[in-house]
This record gives C-alpha cells, sequence and structure tokens, in this order.
C-alpha cells in the first residue's frame, strides 16, 4: 500500500484550513482524502491528478454545505445559551453561570427543601432520638410532707382572750338558785332602800351611816385590780349594760309627755325643714342623778343643743341595778325631731 | 449523475441505520472505511460522500449512540468509531424499522409494477 508523503498530506491540510471547514470536521476529512488519494496512487494514477480529481469532489462549495449540515445536524442539541452566546466570549463567566444555571436552581431547591423539611421535622425528629421517658423512670422522688401551721396560729387567740378579760362583773356575788331548804334568809338580797344608806359588801355589817365606809377588798379582787382600788376609791365604775336599766321616773310613758313638753323645735332648724335623730348620752348615777350630758350625734341647726338642755332639765331617773346594787349607768337617749 | 442524486436523496433518510448497523458488525471503523465498505458491498449503488457521512457521524457520538478514539496513523489523525450499549439498541431498532419499512415500500410498489409488466 502506497503512503502519501507528508508533504502532500500538507498540501490537503492546508487547502481544507483556507476553506473555512469547521476544526471539529478537519482532521477526519483529511484522514478520508488522504486514504482516497492513496487508494487512488494503488490504482497507478499521478498524485496531481489525483489531486485535482480530489479538489472536484472536495469542492469549496461541497465543504462549505458539509459544515453547514454538520453545524445543523448538531444545532438541534444547542440550547438558547449557545446561541445567545454565539459569537461572544464565553469565558467572561457569565456563559458559565448560564449553562450551570438549572443545576444550580436544582441544587438551592434541593437544598431549601431539605433544610425546611429538617426545620419542621425536628421535633419529631428529636422526639424519636430522644427516648421518651417511661412512667417508671423516675428521675427524683420529693416527699412532700404536709407542715403543720396549727401552731403558729393558735397563740393570736390565746393573747386576744387575755387581753378581753371579763373584768367588771367579778366584784360582785351573782344570785344563786337554790333550793328552798337551803335558802338562808339572813342571805337574802338586801333591799333597795337599805343599800341607800350603805356600801354594798360581802357581809352587812352594822356601823354610821354618814361615814363613807371603805370596803375592805376582798382578797381576789385585790389580786385582780388593785391599782383601780387604790388609786381612784370614789369613782364610781360606768356600765353600759346592767341587769335592771335605768329608767325615768314614771316609765316611758312619762318620759315622752316630757320631752312634748318641754321641747322645743329650734326655730333655724324649722326653716331648713332639718328631721332627724339626736343622740344624747348621759350616765345615770347611782343615785338617779342625770349627769354628763352630750350629743353624741346629732343633726345640727340647734337641735342637739336643745336636746342636750331638755335632758339636762331631767329630774332623778330610777338608776340602773346590777346585782341589786344601784350603779352608775351611761344611757343613750335618742330624740326624734320631726316636722309636722 | 442524475442516479447518483436520487439514491442520495433515499440513503439520507437511512443513512443513520446504516452506519449503525455497519459498526454492530465491526468492532470499530472510521469515516473513510464506512465509505469503502457500503461501497464494495453495494457494488458501487451508493456512494456515501464525506459530506453526508461525517455530520450523521458526529450526531450520532452526540447522542451517545458512538464513542470515538483517535488514533495517529501515517502522520495524521484517524477516528474510530465504536458502539455504546444504547448504540447497540439503538441498531437492532432501527434496523428491524427499517426493514419494516421497506417491506411496507415494497408492498405498495409491487402492484404497480406487476401492472406495468
Amino acid at each position: 500500500m502506497k503512503r502519501l508523503q507528508e508533504n502532500r498530506i500538507d498540501l490537503i491540510n492546508k487547502y481544507l484550513q483556507a476553506s473555512k471547514l469547521n476544526p471539529e470536521l478537519l482532521p477526519e476529512i483529511l484522514d478520508h482524502l488522504a486514504c482516497e488519494a492513496e487508494e487512488r496512487l494503488w490504482d497507478g494514477k499521478p498524485f496531481e491528478q489525483i489531486y485535482d480529481n480530489l479538489m472536484e469532489t472536495a469542492d469549496t462549495q461541497a465543504l462549505l454545505n458539509l459544515s453547514v449540515d454538520h453545524k445543523n445536524l448538531l444545532a438541534m442539541k444547542k440550547s438558547l445559551n449557545d446561541v445567545v452566546f454565539e459569537g461572544r466570549n464565553k469565558l467572561y463567566g457569565a456563559y458559565d453561570l448560564r449553562k450551570s444555571y438549572g443545576q444550580t436552581i436544582q441544587r438551592s431547591v434541593l437544598m431549601g427543601v431539605t433544610l425546611f423539611l429538617l426545620l419542621v421535622m425536628f421535633p419529631n425528629l428529636y422526639a424519636r432520638l430522644v427516648p421518651e421517658s417511661k412512667p417508671e423512670d423516675i428521675a427524683y422522688i420529693i416527699e412532700a410532707n404536709p407542715i403543720d401551721i396549727v401552731p403558729e396560729i393558735a397563740p393570736k387567740p390565746l393573747i386576744e382572750e387575755e387581753v378581753a378579760p371579763a373584768p367588771k362583773t367579778e366584784r360582785f356575788l351573782p344570785p344563786v338558785v337554790l333550793p328552798d331548804e337551803d335558802v338562808i334568809v339572813e342571805n337574802l338580797p338586801p333591799a333597795v332602800e337599805d343599800l341607800e344608806h350603805a356600801e354594798p359588801a360581802v357581809e352587812t355589817v352594822e356601823g354610821s351611816e354618814d361615814v363613807i365606809n371603805i370596803i375592805p377588798p376582798a382578797p381576789e379582787v385585790v389580786s385582780s385590780k388593785p391599782a383601780t382600788a387604790g388609786i381612784e376609791p370614789k369613782k364610781e365604775e360606768i356600765f353600759g349594760v346592767v341587769e335592771q336599766a335605768p329608767q325615768y321616773k314614771g316609765g316611758l310613758a312619762e318620759m315622752g309627755a316630757f320631752l312634748q313638753k318641754n321641747l322645743r323645735y329650734p326655730s333655724g332648724a324649722a326653716r331648713a325643714g332639718i328631721e332627724g335623730r339626736v343622740f344624747v348620752e348621759f350616765t345615770v348615777a347611782s343615785d338617779g342623778k342625770i349627769e354628763n350630758v352630750t350629743a353624741i350625734k346629732g343633726i345640727g341647726f340647734g337641735c342637739d343643743e336643745e336636746a342636750v338642755r331638755v335632758v339636762k332639765m331631767m329630774k332623778n331617773w330610777v338608776p340602773g341595778k346590777q346585782a341589786g346594787v344601784p350603779v352608775k349607768v351611761r344611757f343613750t337617749l335618742p330624740i326624734i325631731f320631726q316636722l309636722d | 449523475m442524475e442516479n447518483n442524486a436520487t439514491s442520495n436523496e433515499y440513503v439520507r433518510g437511512t443513512l443513520k441505520t446504516i452506519v449503525l448497523n455497519l459498526l454492530a458488525e465491526h468492532d470499530r471503523m472510521y469515516g473513510y472505511e464506512i465509505t469503502q465498505e457500503v461501497k464494495d458491498r453495494t457494488g458501487g449503488a451508493i456512494a456515501l460522500t464525506f459530506g453526508a457521512l461525517y455530520p450523521v457521524l458526529h450526531k450520532l457520538e452526540q447522542e451517545g449512540l458512538l464513542v470515538t478514539e483517535s488514533v495517529e496513523v501515517d502522520g495524521r489523525l484517524r477516528k474510530y468509531y465504536s458502539l455504546t450499549t444504547p448504540g447497540n439498541e439503538a441498531a437492532r431498532n432501527k434496523t428491524n424499522d427499517l426493514e419494516r419499512f421497506i417491506d411496507a415500500v415494497r408492498l405498495l410498489l409491487a402492484p404497480k409494477s406487476l401492472a406495468t409488466e
């Protein structure tokens, strides 16, 4: 088999390069033409004739058609990017960016979706990875003992009981209910008239009526109220509530008549149309005298003063009694002022 | 020349099949070898021009049916083509398709030829 000399191959090569053949195709066409030339050389033809023949078959037009056909066939696969970047600098970077755009998007979507799913499923995954605590898995046991708070509360009522003693009644001998045969006649409570000239005491002592009888206090009385007895022996205790309340001589009806007769509606109050109650507080002494008259709650416009004036005018009352003994009693009398 | 042109017209549609079929029979072939093979087997009835052959070869390569290897022979690069696995598959399918098509064409043409005779 005859070989084509290198200079002849170069000749064909130069011809092909001059014809602007697609560089991708050039080596193959060169080989093809060379093979053809060699075959004809084998047939014994001179190279010049062969070359002329080749130029005839592979003329410029044929080569151009080949390039165009080749381009058209392959161009079907050409993307928009290839069309856009045809004849432009593809090395600049924009082409690569465009070319890999689809891949980039695909990758980023995949990553985004993965991240999102991870985020959404994180609680679930966490719950699966970290074993759920079983009821028997007890980490700590704390015994809750009830705290006894009763002792702390208890002292308070006790103190209150100590603070509030029942003082004023212990001085007197309460009457005792006994069967008739046990009652000692001598020990019957004294009549009110008897007590007018005698101080109440544990025993009845004959003495001078003029002498102020200072009763020797009973031992228990001394122990419970020494100061009061020592410092102010004369001062009588004022009672709020007694067994037998003080009373206007003649009763409520008499008192009503007295008040009606003496009370004058103050002109100022009458003009202003003032009505209401005036509470007048006073003490009824053990001898029935009215003392310390004050209006503790009034309606004004002269009504208070009027009420106090009329109460002061009252004659002696029947004193209040405690255990049969007349005592000083604080009394509050409401006086109603009412316009007709 | 007129004859050649008409044959080229039919060759254009069947060229892919012809190339794939030839490559299926041979291990590897280069461009000129293919044209020679076609020429020899058809007794010159079908002559492949390089202008038709190489674009098709490149197209098949682009489609992934062929792989190439370049070997330097006598101071010039020679590109050998061989089938890939999908190429083998495609060769079988296309050959079958073409055979069916030829049968169909024959059925279309037969009555007419009978009538003229």
